[in-house]
């Protein structure tokens, strides 16, 4: 091989070339001029990371990004809901940012902790004041195993008010969580007998990497979804899709966490058929929020 | 996908404009083709859709790092070795997998693959049979033949909250050490130490270690902070397809918020500059 020169290191690129979607500098670019994509991101979180800063937690930041790549909505919950022992006002907050910053984009889907005193009254704001479709469960951090009666107690009134709840398996890979406060991946085990205990559950488990026996279980059961922000390898999702019953997998992208862009490119790289990939981008999320979710 | 924008992705064009290559790509080797075949055949699609043009193969070479039936295979038929860089020659560039705790078979491995072979580079993988804590006296042996080769150098790296998964395991402070040992060869920090925010931190006062990109979730802010605090000739884009997703990796790099310039180093400018002395001589 020729000892590589200058030329070669930038690769041909001509002055003033288009440039990558996502730099900060938004200039136009081939892609720009084709038609986007219809989408709804089921799982985006507003606020900061209790451990970092990251580039999109300020919510305007993230709705620049929402509307850049013309997602239809984004189901928000809250990073204060996972440590935060005051509930009401953390999803009093979330509500407000989504009303005021999100220009439509933004969906409230509120924090309820079963192990907290009233929390009933936070699961009835978040319905019936904040008008919530959905809310958003963290188990691991909030110290509570899908076995707890009080989590059952939480699925039938949530069944009751026929609203989504979304269960968060992980919020960050095991591995590279702060030591002081080490937080295991849900047991999904006791899940599948629970939903067929509960008629009406509208359930969507986020953060999950799409393998393993419960996973499989729980796609049987009607009402159960999964988004696909964690999932794997350069043909996980197509994998899930293809060998799962339809319909059940939903686009999410766990941002501002993780880089906006990494599920996206992963429903592009999965070389979907334009059924499969309406199916993932929108459809599934729109019958799961509508209540035709069985 | 049909004509819509790529979800994501730039256009073809745009990302062939990159000239990507990739530092860790992860087909493995079996006790057949078959093995490899399928993980490539897994990989193809993707690698032309990302426009990355080469690609690192890690491969065993029959030291102990692989299960047993593969080394059954590989000691057998060392044309099995080879046989990924012949059949795709304009993609892959052969990085062999030494074994620190043979240093006397490593060294001979050495003249074998990438003295007298294809072989441009090492990566010193964790495995419960065939790894040391890259700070352990051996590597120094093979560190300086691999250097009068010519070689690349990389090291899988992690900081694991909860400790290691085996005693063989290095980290990103132990590279370090290393590293400081050696103050005039580089070395290729693979995984950037996983929990990067401690990882970066170990390598930044070492200016010859080089951050990798790749085998952990797209986590915001990563290459961001290594392009502030190792400078952006510092970081090598690693794919680690196909257990990886591209969205996973090639996400860190498009998507980050740094200049052009910066991310052409990244994505490839780097990486052809570490090879730049092994591939002349190899020509």
């Amino acid at each position: 091989m020729q000892k590589l020169d200058r030329r070669e290191l930038l690769g041909g690129v001509v002055a003033g070339a288009a440039v990558g979607l996502t730099t900060a500098t938004a200039r136009e670019t081939a892609s720009d001029k084709l038609p986007p994509w219809r989408a709804i991101d089921t799982n985006v979180s507003l606020f900061h990371w209790p451990f970092r800063r990251l580039p999109l937690d300020e919510t305007g930041l993230l709705v620049q990004k929402l509307k850049s790549h013309a997602m239809e909505q984004a189901w928000a919950g809250s990073f204060e809901g996972l440590l935060h022992l005051d509930l009401a006002g953390v999803n009093s907050r979330l509500a407000s940012a989504c009303r005021e910053q999100g220009d439509g984009l933004l969906i409230p889907f509120g924090s309820v902790n079963p192990t907290v005193p009233d929390w009933e009254e936070d699961l009835r704001r978040c319905h019936e004041e904040h008008k919530m479709p959905g809310i958003r469960l963290h188990p691991n951090y909030h110290g509570y195993s899908l076995d707890d009666p009080r989590f059952e107690r939480l699925m039938r009134l949530a069944a009751k008010r026929e609203i989504v709840v979304q269960l968060a398996t992980t919020m960050e890979d095991g591995r590279t969580q702060h030591r002081m406060l080490q937080v295991a991946d849900v047991d999904l085990t006791p899940l599948p007998d629970l939903v067929k205990r509960v008629p009406g559950t509208r359930l969507v488990v986020l953060n999950h990497k799409g393998t393993g026996p419960e996973f499989m279980q729980l796609l049987k059961i009607p009402g159960v979804y999964f988004d696909m922000s964690r999932v794997n390898a350069t043909d996980g999702v197509a994998r899930i899709i293809r060998t799962l019953p339809t319909g059940r997998i939903v686009f999410g992208t766990h941002a501002p966490f993780l880089i906006y862009e990494s599920a996206m490119i992963k429903v592009e790289e999965s070389n979907l058929t334009e059924d499969e990939t309406t199916s993932i981008l929108h459809r599934n999320a729109t019958r799961l929020i509508s209540r035709d979710a069985s | 996908m049909t004509a819509r924008r790529p979800f994501g992705l730039p256009t073809a064009d745009e990302l062939s404009q990159y000239n990507i290559w990739d530092s860790y790509f992860l087909p493995l080797q079996g006790p057949d083709d078959r093995r490899f075949a399928n993980d490539m055949a897994r990989s193809i699609p993707t690698i032309d859709k990302a426009a990355i043009k080469r690609l690192c193969v890690f491969l065993h070479v029959g030291l102990g790092t692989a299960d047993r039936a593969t080394e059954t295979r590989l000691r057998g038929d060392p044309a099995a070795i080879l046989a990924p860089l012949k059949k795709w020659p304009d993609r892959l560039l052969g990085m062999m997998r030494l074994n620190p705790m043979d240093v006397r078979g490593s060294l001979d491995a050495l003249n074998r693959w990438m003295r007298d072979g294809p072989m441009v580079g090492v990566y010193f993988a964790s495995s419960k049979q065939a790894s040391l804590p890259c700070n352990h006296r051996n590597f120094d042996p093979l560190v300086k033949r691999i250097d009068e080769l010519g070689g690349v150098i990389i090291q899988h790296t992690w900081f694991k909250t909860g400790g290691k998964d085996s005693a063989g395991e290095s980290t990103p402070s132990e590279l370090a050490e290393l590293a400081k040992r050696f103050p005039d060869i580089r070395f290729v920090c693979a995984h950037a130490g996983g929990e990067w925010e401690k990882g970066i931190r170990a390598i930044r006062a070492c200016p010859n270690i080089l951050a990798e990109t790749s085998g952990f979730d797209a986590t915001a802010g990563f290459i961001e902070m290594a392009v502030r605090e190792l400078g952006a000739d510092r970081v090598v884009f690693g794919s680690h397809l196909p257990s990886r997703s591209l969205g996973t990796e090639l996400s860190k790099v498009l998507s980050a918020d740094i200049s052009r310039a910066d991310r052409m180093k990244i994505f490839g400018g780097n990486l052809r500059q570490l090879l730049d002395p092994i591939l002349s001589r190899k020509n």
